[in-house]
């Protein structure tokens, strides 16, 4: 038994079999429950998920990662007494202290999510790149911007039982970060903000999104279908 | 003169086509009404051109063919909006369907020791 029996780790993994074992290995030095949803992979991701001893929730087809961290969500809320929910990447970029702090600060300040943010401080180690089109989103977003956030697509997150009852993420692609935020923003949810650190390594690079992919969140949020409400 | 015949016979076979075609029940009334009235409307233009280009005159529009590819342009992008909208909804129902299989499936560890 860890410290933390209540917090249930949530791991979208698409073709990931190189790290994914590794990942899972060190999270669960710290977290009990760590549940991988393997999005359709094509690789020897799954395997490598039971080797590390997560519990695994298999797409039978390839879906999206937001389809995959609702499937996630849904496991996990399903689990007699989870109470914290954490939305981790498969690709190690994200820090297991970042989200020992991020729980802290859940459990005692009233907040229903904290969400990660990678613009405090020095943000020299982001790709420029990369740093302008965040700061884009951020800047077309008066949503995000009137809620306080500063990094609205960050994978790293962490919420109560409140957050993961209501969750329902319809866009399946990558546009499911604008998504959660206009959650947050409808629903009334208390939201803050946590400093991380994202190791960005040549493997998730790799693995990141693309620049271009930017253009079909735009697309996808302005057309959102409000069918599935 | 023959393009005439052609037309009109183009419009009805489309409108008993899309009237035949049962099974998608949310298919919304007023989609069918709409259509309707277009290949009425497609008729009527290919039996009387002229009373097409007095329309496009009052509105401003050189031609009446002119006037009937604006309407086309305008047409085509409401469709491929609704398609896309459409193809959105879908999307999600299938999704829904794989998360409901991949629940059923899920796989809880054996154990093993945390973190070794």
């Amino acid at each position: 038994m860890s410290d933390w029996p209540d917090v249930w780790l949530i791991v979208p993994v698409f073709n990931e079999a190189q790290v994914i074992g590794e990942v899972v290995r060190n999270a669960r030095k710290t977290f009990d429950h760590v549940v991988c949803v393997d999005d359709g992979s094509r690789d020897g991701s799954a395997v490598e998920i039971r080797a590390a001893g997560a519990h695994l929730v298999r797409h039978p087809v390839n879906l999206g990662q937001g389809a995959a961290l609702q499937t996630g969500v849904e496991y996990a809320r399903a689990q007699p007494g989870a109470r914290y929910f954490v939305t981790f990447d498969a690709d190690g970029q994200h820090q297991v202290d970042d989200v020992v702090a991020m729980l802290g600060r859940l459990k005692s300040e009233d907040v229903d999510i904290v969400v990660g943010t990678r613009f405090h401080g020095d943000t020299s180690h982001i790709p420029w790149i990369k740093r302008l089109i965040l700061k884009t989103v951020v800047l077309l977003s008066p949503r995000t911007r009137r809620l306080g956030l500063t990094d609205a697509h960050n994978g790293l997150r962490v919420f109560n039982r409140t957050v993961a009852e209501q969750l329902n993420i319809t866009l399946n692609g990558m546009s499911h970060a604008s998504e959660i935020v206009e959650m947050i923003d409808r629903r009334g949810w208390r939201v803050a903000e946590e400093p991380v650190t994202i190791l960005y390594t040549d493997y998730s690079m790799a693995k990141g999104q693309s620049v271009i992919n930017g253009v079909n969140i735009v697309f996808e949020t302005m057309l959102k279908s409000r069918a599935g409400h | 003169m023959l393009i005439q015949y052609v037309l009109v016979a183009a419009s009805i076979g489309l409108l008993v086509l899309f009237l035949r075609r049962r099974g998608s029940a949310r298919t919304a009334a007023g989609t069918k009404l709409a259509f309707v009235l277009f290949v009425l409307f497609g008729a009527y233009a290919a039996l009387r051109p002229g009373d097409v280009s007095v329309v496009a005159g009052w509105l401003g529009v050189g031609r009446g063919t002119d006037l009937l590819l604006y309407a086309l342009v305008v047409v085509f992008t409401f469709a491929t909006l609704n398609i896309y909208l459409r193809f959105k909804e879908l999307e999600l129902r299938y999704a829904r369907l794989a998360r409901a299989i991949a629940l059923e499936a899920a796989e809880p560890p054996s154990h093993v020791p945390p973190g070794d």
